[in-house]
C-alpha cells in the first residue's frame, strides 16, 4: 500500500526528468517541472498519512511547495511570453544568447 | 481520525483507477505533440493527484490542489499554450533523437534504482515505532485545525514568507510579461504620416 504509492511518486518524478530534458518547447518544460513537483508531494504526504498522523508536517510542508510552485510557474511563464514576444519561437534550443 | 473508513478492496480499487489515471496522463503530458492536448492531461493529473489526496486523509491539501493547481496553474498554463501560436505538425508523436533515447536509459535507471530502494527499506520496522507512539496520544481534532495550529505557532516565519515570496512573484511576473509600447507608439506614428503622402 504505501509501497504502490511510493513507487507512483517515483514513476512521476522521472516522466518528468525525461519531459524536462527532451522537450523542444518552453510551456511543455514548465509543464513537466509541475509533474516533479506534484511527484514530491505525493510522497511527502504519503510519509505524513503512514508515520506522522498526529502531527501532519508532510502536509505543511505540501502547502509550501505547492504555493511556491505557483509563484515560479507564473514567473516562468511570464518569462516565456516576453521571449516569445522578442524572438517570435519557443524552441529552448536556440536561445544561446547567454553561452560563452 | 480518518476520512475514508471504506473497505480494503474498494480502497485499492479507487487506488488502482486514480493510478491509472495518473499514469496515462502524465504519459500525454510528455509525449504528444499537440500541446493543447498535454495542458488538458496535466489538468487530468492535477485532479487524479487530488483524488489522490483525498484517498491519503489530506483533505486540505486536496483542495488546495484542486483550487491552486487546476484553478490557477493550469489555467494559466493554457493560457501561455493559447497566446504562443506555433504551427503544429501532423504526427501524434515527435520523432526521437539519440538525445531522447539517452535520455530514456537514464530516466529508466533513475526509475528502477527508485523502485528497488523502496521494496528493499524495511517499511514494518519503522510503522510499528511510530504507530505505537500515536496510540498512546489520540487527538480528535480535524485536519484542518491541525495545520491551522501548525502554522500560526511552530511555522510561523516560513508562512510570513511564504507570504511575501508570492507578492514579490506577483509584481515580478507582471512587471516581466507587460507590453513595453511608450517608445514604440510615436515611431508607429511617425510611420503611417509617412506612409499616406505615398498614396496620393
Amino acid at each position: 500500500m504505501l509501497e504502490h504509492v511510493l513507487n507512483l511518486g517515483a514513476y512521476l518524478f522521472c516522466i518528468g526528468i525525461f519531459g524536462l530534458i527532451t522537450s523542444r518547447n518552453m510551456v511543455r518544460a514548465l509543464m513537466c517541472l509541475e509533474l516533479i513537483f506534484n511527484a514530491v508531494n505525493i510522497n511527502l504526504i504519503t510519509f505524513s498519512n503512514s508515520f506522522d498522523t498526529q502531527e501532519t508536517k508532510g502536509e505543511i510542508f505540501v502547502m509550501f511547495v505547492i504555493a511556491i510552485a505557483a509563484a515560479e510557474a507564473a514567473i516562468g511563464l511570464a518569462i516565456v511570453l516576453a521571449i516569445y514576444r522578442n524572438k517570435n519561437s519557443t524552441r529552448i534550443d536556440q536561445f544561446n544568447l547567454l553561452k560563452w | 481520525m480518518n476520512i475514508i473508513e471504506l473497505s480494503e478492496p474498494l480502497h485499492k480499487t479507487i487506488f488502482f483507477l486514480l493510478e491509472i489515471g495518473v499514469i496515462f496522463g502524465s504519459l500525454g503530458v510528455v509525449l504528444l505533440n499537440n500541446i493543447v492536448y498535454s495542458a488538458f492531461f496535466l489538468g487530468l493529473v492535477f485532479f487524479c493527484i487530488s483524488l489522490l489526496y483525498f484517498a491519503l486523509n489530506a483533505d486540505f491539501i486536496a483542495a488546495a490542489q484542486i483550487l491552486i493547481y487546476v484553478g490557477a496553474v493550469n489555467v494559466l498554463i493554457v493560457f501561455a499554450v493559447m497566446l504562443i501560436n506555433k504551427p503544429h505538425s501532423s504526427k501524434i508523436r515527435p520523432s526521437w533523437t539519440i538525445g531522447d533515447k539517452f535520455t530514456f536509459f537514464i530516466c529508466l535507471s533513475l526509475f528502477s534504482l527508485l523502485v528497488s530502494v523502496i521494496f528493499n527499506t524495511p517499511w514494518f520496522n519503522i510503522t510499528l515505532i511510530t504507530e505505537s507512539k500515536n496510540l498512546l496520544e489520540i487527538d480528535f481534532t480535524k485536519n484542518v485545525q491541525r495545520i491551522g495550529y501548525r502554522l500560526l505557532t511552530q511555522f510561523l516565519l516560513p508562512f510570513e514568507l511564504l507570504s511575501i515570496v508570492l507578492l514579490v512573484a506577483l509584481i515580478g511576473a507582471i512587471v516581466i510579461a507587460r507590453r513595453e509600447n511608450l517608445i514604440r507608439t510615436k515611431e508607429k506614428k511617425k510611420l503611417q504620416i509617412e506612409k499616406n503622402p505615398r498614396i496620393f
